[in-house]
């Protein structure tokens, strides 16, 4: 992507490298000598939020795994390997259970390649493909597959993150496409529960309460619910999603931090077993 | 059109091309304004947000961030001579970016929270030559 150099000012950065000098990226020098005169403007220290009319607010978009898993990688090295799936799961037919599935794979993907794991990324590639086909969005995400599979054999580990968080957003937009939203979150709160499965196993393997905090995300909590919420009667009416919403409802409680209070390795604990009961469901194909 | 780009995607095939167009455009300016972070290692997310607004109209942006990751959020319009804004504020609506910069159809705001919560990024068309501005939000994380 080509940049217009007069238009773009970023702020200075003493890392700026050779890289950045690429004729590719002159137009970044020059922004850079131009630094100076890019506002920044004065804003508010405090606004209140309370004012913003519920239209004015966008909701929340769901992290990637890799978001969290960044910051675990920090605070330690979490044996990754170990808390790989062996099976991907099956699917059983029911649309609602192969779109959570999908998503639960997606997440694998990300675990793997924390894992560095390319066997297992290369399966999780074709088995995206597969889920994408039993739910006819196979087109959107051929490319997709294909490139996870060539950069997990090339060991390109960010390559295969940015494909496989790629991946996610073709499906879902295929999804949309096709009238079908509704599966379409379910993909994003498949991958949520798995990564939060994960998150959680490592937690309470080596509980640190900032670790423990990476659980604090009630808005993403108030989301799921009120997606959950809207959804048709008869999605909603599932045995599975009926579970969902059940292990949420009993989730959001233990995840409030603030004034003191801490996530507790208890609450951890409960989290990892509640959302590993799901996984399991999801995976099954008695779905 | 308020809603996120992917969201979005079916609504603009119901609008004429030269509109499309706008929203698509401030996409790509938001990815111009990105790239230099990219080059500093920053991962940004193919998720983003786009509407429009009118000058002096604001938006809310949610979004769950972690303490331990550095979150650079990026804004671009289509628009010529219109002038955006991009703040970050904690769930209590204490501004908590440490780095910020507006120039034209472009800026950004870094935030390194302290906490892992909600955050809001707030988006404000400054100033602008059309009656609605189409912009477009992206964030990545190092």
């Amino acid at each position: 992507m080509s940049l217009p150099g007069n238009l773009l000012a970023r702020e200075p950065d003493d890392k700026l490298n050779a890289s950045l000098m690429r004729i590719t990226f002159f137009g970044i020098a020059i922004a850079l000598a131009s630094a100076s005169v890019a506002s920044a403007e004065s804003a508010p220290a405090r606004i209140d939020l309370s004012q913003f009319p519920a239209a004015a607010i966008e909701d929340v978009v769901v992290p990637v795994p890799s978001e969290i898993f960044n910051v675990l990688d920090k605070l330690g090295s979490p044996n990754w390997k170990g808390e790989l799936r062996e099976s991907l799961g099956r699917q059983s037919g029911n649309r609602a259970q192969v779109a959570l599935l999908l998503g639960t794979v997606i997440a694998e993907g990300f675990i793997a390649v924390e894992a560095e794991d390319s066997g297992k990324v290369k399966d999780i590639g074709r088995e995206v493909l597969e889920l994408s086909k039993a739910i006819g969005v196979e087109k959107a995400v051929v490319a997709r597959s294909k490139a996870i599979v060539d950069k997990a054999e090339a060991k390109n580990w960010p390559a295969v993150r940015t494909e496989l968080d790629g991946a996610l957003q073709d499906v879902r937009g295929a999804m949309i496409e096709l009238n079908d939203e509704d599966l379409a979150q379910l993909v994003s709160l498949g991958g949520w529960i798995r990564g939060t499965e994960v998150l959680t196993s490592i937690v309470r393997k080596d509980y640190k309460p900032q670790r423990a905090e990476l659980l604090h995300q009630p808005e993403l909590l108030n989301y799921f619910n009120r997606q959950l919420e809207n959804m048709s009667p008869r999605l909603r009416n599932s045995q599975l999603v009926s579970q969902i919403q059940k292990v949420l409802n009993e989730i959001s409680p233990l995840i409030i931090e603030g004034e003191g209070r801490k996530i507790s390795p208890e609450s951890v604990e409960r989290i990892n077993d509640m959302t590993n009961e799901v996984v399991v469901s999801i995976t099954s194909a008695d779905a | 059109m308020k809603k996120r780009l992917l969201s979005i995607a079916l609504a603009l095939l119901a609008i004429p091309f030269a509109l499309r167009a706008t929203v698509d455009d401030a996409l790509s300016f938001a990815y111009e304004a990105a790239t230099p972070y990219v080059e500093q290692g920053f991962t940004f997310r193919e998720d983003a947000w786009g509407g429009d607004l009118g000058v002096g109209e604001q938006k809310a942006v949610a979004a769950q961030l972690f303490k331990g990751n550095d979150y650079w959020f990026c804004l671009g319009t289509d628009a010529d001579n219109a002038t955006l804004s991009v703040h970050i504020y904690d769930s209590k609506g204490k501004l908590v970016e440490s780095k910020n910069w507006q120039k034209g159809r472009f800026a950004g705001a870094l935030v390194s929270p302290k906490q892992t919560g909600t955050y809001y990024a707030i988006v404000e068309v400054k100033q602008s030559p059309q009656e609605r501005t189409h912009w477009a939000l992206v964030y990545g994380y190092r």
